[in-house]
């Protein structure tokens, strides 16, 4: 992973199998925000979490620093949400799916950051999905403006913020999160500030596939 | 989005027309029909879409994990022995079971002198997702056929999957390069896990070392 001055910050930055370790991993930076995911799976699972008609999902958040708290453990039930809609768990009954995100670096919308690097280790590690998920965050600040990618501080100041979760291949909502007030219309804006953002991802996602593809 | 035979391929995209042959179309990994018909195939892993004439699809992509295949001749590492079945590691989500009375010559009074850690070359007779993988150590024939516990003389390598692929292709020129210049016994499984033993550890060293860096070249061989 390079990263220079004359970067682009609003691009993602990514690279693939940097652990040797897991079936599929990578590191994702977003904005201001860093990443390592790593995918294990289909892998065996123990008896009291084994579902039998489908594969248990399970994430875990690790932050910079000392144990995941009870904010962690919110994020993990938001992207264990997320990427059970995503995989098509029911091909895997009896086993487990396990997705491991190591934050690095916070910066802002590190939701976001830890949704997109889970899908392209998972699309790393070569499981079935139904369709690409990509996840955008906006703020609306104190005057009652939208940000799009906004940084940690613009989020800390922020009367509401937004996190949209889209799929690739109808551009349906597969989550949305949201924090604070907000009236609806500019819930309704958020939304299509954030698919616009999303569609930005997926051009990404194909983006660094096809050159993990051709450049065999 | 629509996709042709050849590209670089995502999930969630579809082929709505594949070629069938009198309505049927073969699916190899990577590909699963459309909730809705009119859509034809969805795409469910990252990769290059094959097509094979007249019927026949699937998408290479590249996973590290072991997904067990009926048929597939595997090196495994005795887990557990419990009575008369051994559980042997394979690398996929569940250890596979083998029978003690599936070697050659093997009876309830003589059963095959295994340890945990000893490893062995079988072959898949079973490999359902809902079920455990079942090993045997003989042919149909009850005869052994090179399969059963391997020395403990030799070393275990763990390769990439692409790495056994073309290994396994008799026309691929490393393992007869490497036979000139010492002499030795190797094992491949499907699974990933090869085998080496030469007549010396350098030798055994040797060839796997070879191996290992034949991992980091391309697919082109001349």
């Amino acid at each position: 992973m390079e990263m220079d001055s004359n970067t682009d910050c609003s691009m993602p930055i990514s690279n693939f199998g940097n652990l040797t370790r897991p079936d599929g991993s990578t590191i994702y930076s977003q904005g201001k925000s860093t990443v390592i995911a790593g995918v294990y799976g289909p892998i065996d699972v123990k008896p009291q979490k084994m579902l039998i008609d489908r594969g248990s999902v399970e994430t875990f958040f690790r932050p910079k620093s000392g144990l995941p708290g009870v904010g962690d453990r919110l994020y993990e039930t938001i992207i264990r949400n997320i990427c059970e809609t995503a995989l098509v768990s029911t091909l895997y009954p009896r086993s487990g799916i396990q997705v491991v995100i190591q934050e690095m670096q916070s910066g802002g919308e590190l939701i976001s950051c830890s949704v997109n690097a889970a899908c392209l280790a998972l699309l790393d590690s070569g499981i079935d999905m139904k369709f690409l998920i990509a996840a955008a965050t906006c703020c609306l600040d104190q005057e009652g403006y939208l940000i799009v990618d906004p940084t940690e501080l613009q989020q800390e100041k922020a009367k509401a913020t937004f996190v949209f979760v889209f799929e690739s291949s109808e551009g349906r909502i597969v989550a949305s999160h949201t924090t604070g007030t907000f009236k609806l219309e500019q819930y309704e804006q958020a939304l299509d500030l954030c698919k616009k953002g999303s569609a930005k991802i997926f051009e990404y996602y194909r983006k660094v596939i096809n050159g993990k593809y051709n450049k065999k | 989005m629509v996709v042709n035979v050849g590209d670089v391929v995502l999930p969630g995209e579809c082929l709505p027309e594949p070629r069938s042959n009198k309505g049927v179309v073969i699916l190899g990994p990577g590909l699963r029909r459309s909730e809705d018909d009119s859509k034809g195939l969805t795409v469910s892993r990252a990769g290059v879409l094959c097509h094979k004439a007249p019927n026949m699809y699937w998408v290479e992509g590249h996973a590290k994990r072991y997904v067990p295949c009926k048929g597939d001749l595997v090196v495994g590492v005795v887990a557990k022995k419990s009575g008369d079945q051994f559980k042997i590691d394979i690398g996929s989500a569940e250890h596979a079971s083998l029978s003690a009375f599936s070697f050659e010559g093997a009876t309830k009074k003589q059963k095959p002198d295994l340890q945990v850690g000893d490893v062995v070359y079988a072959k898949l007779v079973t490999a359902h997702r809902e079920m455990e993988p079942e090993l045997v150590c003989v042919n149909k024939y009850f005869k052994a056929a090179n399969l059963g516990p391997l020395s403990n003389q030799g070393f275990l390598l763990n390769l990439d999957s692409r790495l056994i692929v073309r290994l396994l292709d008799v026309q691929h020129p490393l393992l007869a390069v490497l036979a000139k210049t010492c002499a030795y016994e190797i094992a491949i499984g499907m699974n990933g896990k090869v085998f080496v033993m030469g007549r010396t550890s350098k030798d055994t060293m040797h060839v796997a070392e070879a191996l290992l860096a034949a991992q980091h070249h391309d697919n082109v061989t001349t």
